[in-house]
């Protein structure tokens, strides 16, 4: 099973590093102690061992082997808990005290340094066994058991181990509830980011998480979110701009079109008055369907779901093609069309043909009788750069920044005529943006000029 | 020539048969994908305008039925979403032209047409006449009445389309894209200037006018009924 709540598993976790630290020390203690009391025993059993020896050396005959034990006794005084054995040489038992049973097999081991633990219940003895030479010529050594008992220490041992546990097990439900405290706290920011999150509505896109009550760690992601937010509501913006004005922008032509046809049928009219009513509709029809694809261009574009296939452009091919289509235009006005300079881009010819097409008709409408509509064209170092410039009333500084937005017209009077639905420029700058590229307009002393700079293909 | 528009709209499938009807053609009209794909199999037809937002039977099943029934005619296919890949979708399936909703009725015949003439051959002429307009294009020269004309290469181009095409009704974006290969909603203005020059040559000097504007669709070159 996967824990799904951080605060849970937090606390576990804590409960469980606690547990596991305190077990380690408990047993290093439990060792040290434990160490210790085996020196403490072997201390005392390393003396009557000694004493033991002692004894046996000064025996030089079994007579005095025999008044042993009496001496012993009286030396051994005192000395509760303590056991010791001596066996003679002919394997006789010739002392024993207390009440340890020392077994076979320990008393064989001859090795007094290493101590031996026995005993059932509540009796622990431990001892050592060790050989110790006679005063007697010529007898094999007797062997000295000695041994204490340990009852103590172990009685001592298993309430520190009781302690130990009781301590181990508070500490783990003080840790816990302590990581649980911790956990919640630390994560009252996130908290305070999901109602955040909760208040955002459509109507509500500017809300931002406040970045200084965050900590560092969580920053990074209110940030983000942040981020995300700002996107959301540019593209929300955009959407709803995008039906206002096209609501807008449709109205008028709707209403014209509704009025004209009602009057129209109030009564009865002649073939070609009909005939009339009919081809005026069906001339503003064919503006509407052209705006309306005109704004779906947009929002494809401004979605970014425009998809362009480049391919190497030679500018100057593309100008001439464009001369050719508005020469009949710019013959009309006496406008010339100069083109200037020479320059290759790599960018998708329909779509950069559409958006100089948008800059050239729009510089001719406003370009003056006479005067000449220029275009430059030149490499620079990591752009190409063309200017379309033209002579004219200009444009007021006003209006420059705004130029480029949907359905901006300068002169709000001149609404519907020949100036189309006021989507041209929009479309220009979408086709650029599409392109890496900027566009920029610039106007004074009666010279409107548009500069467009395109990247240059990165050079591999 | 029979024609079959498969379109559920009813409006939209109305006027399309009536405007078919109109300008010469035997059209039979289908209101759903099952219908249309029956018809389309059973009778012979020159070619088959299908929309592609069907009930029943969508669109592309109509047209992969026809196409693995093994008939050869052009489809022309109507969409509503001006989407590249509905686009690359319907001609890999085979369809041979679109149109994306809405669109002009003038657009519509002219594709018609041009669907319908890719199949007959025809042989390339070194001289195109109506009335006593005769266009040489081998010497790429006009002459009216014997009388020869200067024109720029694009209004020659223009006047060969509008010739070749003559009776039909071009409307502007077509003639926007087939002489200055402008693909796209461009200045309409321009168009009209264009074609008041031509006329100023062609059309100004003698009684008999060949050119005429049909408001609202487009322009026509064509002798004038009851002219010899």
């Amino acid at each position: 099973m996967i824990l799904r709540s951080l605060t849970l598993r937090l606390t576990l976790l804590f409960a469980l590093a606690s547990t596991v630290v305190l077990l380690g020390l408990g047993y290093v203690i439990a060792e040290a102690i434990d160490r210790h009391f085996v020196e403490q025993d072997m201390e005392v059993l390393d003396g009557k061992m000694e004493l033991a020896r002692n004894a046996l050396s000064r025996v030089h005959s079994p007579v005095e082997l025999a008044a042993l034990p009496a001496l012993l006794d009286e030396s051994l005084v005192g000395h509760h808990g303590l056991a010791v054995i001596v066996i003679g040489p002919e394997g006789k038992k010739l002392f024993e005290s207390g009440d340890a049973m020392f077994p076979v097999s320990v008393l064989n081991l001859h090795d007094d340094r290493k101590p031996v633990e026995w005993g059932e219940g509540m009796h622990r003895f431990r001892g050592i066994a060790g050989e110790a030479a006679t005063g007697i010529v010529d007898a094999p050594p007797a062997i000295v058991g000695v041994a204490t008992e340990v009852e103590h220490h172990e009685s001592f041992m298993s309430s520190f181990r009781f302690t130990l546990w009781l301590f181990v097990i508070g500490a783990a439900l003080v840790m816990g509830l302590l990581g649980w405290v911790a956990t919640y706290r630390a994560l009252t920011p996130l908290r305070a980011i999901k109602q955040g999150a909760a208040s955002v509505t459509a109507s509500k896109l500017s809300y931002r998480l406040s970045l200084e009550a965050i900590p560092a760690e969580l920053a990074d992601l209110a940030q983000t979110l942040n981020d995300m937010l700002a996107r959301l509501e540019e593209s929300f913006r955009r959407l709803s701009d995008f039906s206002s004005d096209l609501a807008h922008e449709l109205r008028t032509p709707i209403s014209n079109l509704m009025t004209q046809t009602q009057v129209s049928l109030s009564k009865a009219r002649s073939t070609d008055e009909y005939q009339d009513i009919l081809s005026s509709n069906s001339e503003e029809l064919e503006r509407m369907a052209r705006m309306v694809s005109d704004m779906l261009f947009l929002a494809k574009a401004d979605n970014g779901l425009m998809t362009t296939s480049t391919e190497p452009v030679t500018l100057n091919d593309e100008v001439q093609s464009l001369f050719e289509f508005y020469e009949a235009l710019a013959d009309a006005s006496a406008v010339t069309l100069v083109a200037q300079g020479q320059a290759t881009v790599n960018a998708d010819r329909l779509m950069l043909r559409r958006a100089l097409s948008n800059l050239l008709s729009n510089a001719l409408r406003h370009a003056e009788p006479g005067s000449a509509v220029r275009v430059m064209m030149e490499t620079q170092e990591h752009a190409v750069r063309i200017i379309l410039e033209n002579t004219g009333t200009g444009i007021a500084p006003e209006h420059l920044p705004r130029l480029f937005d949907r359905f901006y017209r300068v002169d709000a009077s001149r609404q519907r005529s020949s100036e189309g639905a006021g989507l041209g420029l929009a479309i220009t700058h979408s086709i650029i943006r599409a392109h890496s590229g900027s566009i920029s307009a610039s106007s004074a002393e009666g010279i409107t000029r548009f500069t467009v700079l395109l990247p240059l293909p990165q050079q591999v | 020539m029979k024609i079959l528009v498969v379109e559920d709209e009813t409006k939209t499938g109305d006027y399309l048969k009536q405007g078919l009807t109109e300008a010469g053609f035997v059209v039979d009209l289908a209101r759903d994908g099952f219908d249309g794909m029956q018809l389309a199999l059973s009778e012979e037809y020159a070619l088959i305008v299908l929309d592609v937002m069907l009930p029943e039977l969508s669109g592309w099943r109509v047209l992969q039925s026809i196409r693995e029934a093994g008939k050869e005619m052009p489809v022309l296919f109507l969409t509503a979403r001006d989407q590249i890949e509905d686009r690359v979708k319907g001609l890999e399936l085979g369809a041979d032209d679109y149109l994306v909703k809405p669109f002009a009725f003038a657009e519509l015949l002219a594709r018609v047409r041009t669907l319908l003439r890719r199949g007959s051959k025809v042989t390339e002429a070194d001289r195109i006449c109506v009335a006593d307009l005769e266009l040489d294009l081998r010497r790429r020269r006009v002459t009216r009445a014997g009388q020869r004309i200067d024109l720029t290469a694009k209004e020659f181009s223009l006047l060969e389309l509008l010739l070749r095409r003559r009776g039909e009704v071009l409307p502007r974006s077509l003639i926007a894209s087939q002489v200055w290969d402008m693909n796209f909603d461009s200045d309409t203005n321009v168009i009209e200037v264009a074609m008041r020059r031509l006329r100023a040559k062609i059309d100004d000097a003698f009684p008999v006018k060949l050119i005429r504007t049909i408001r609202g669709m487009g322009y026509v070159l064509e002798q004038p009924e009851g002219e010899p």
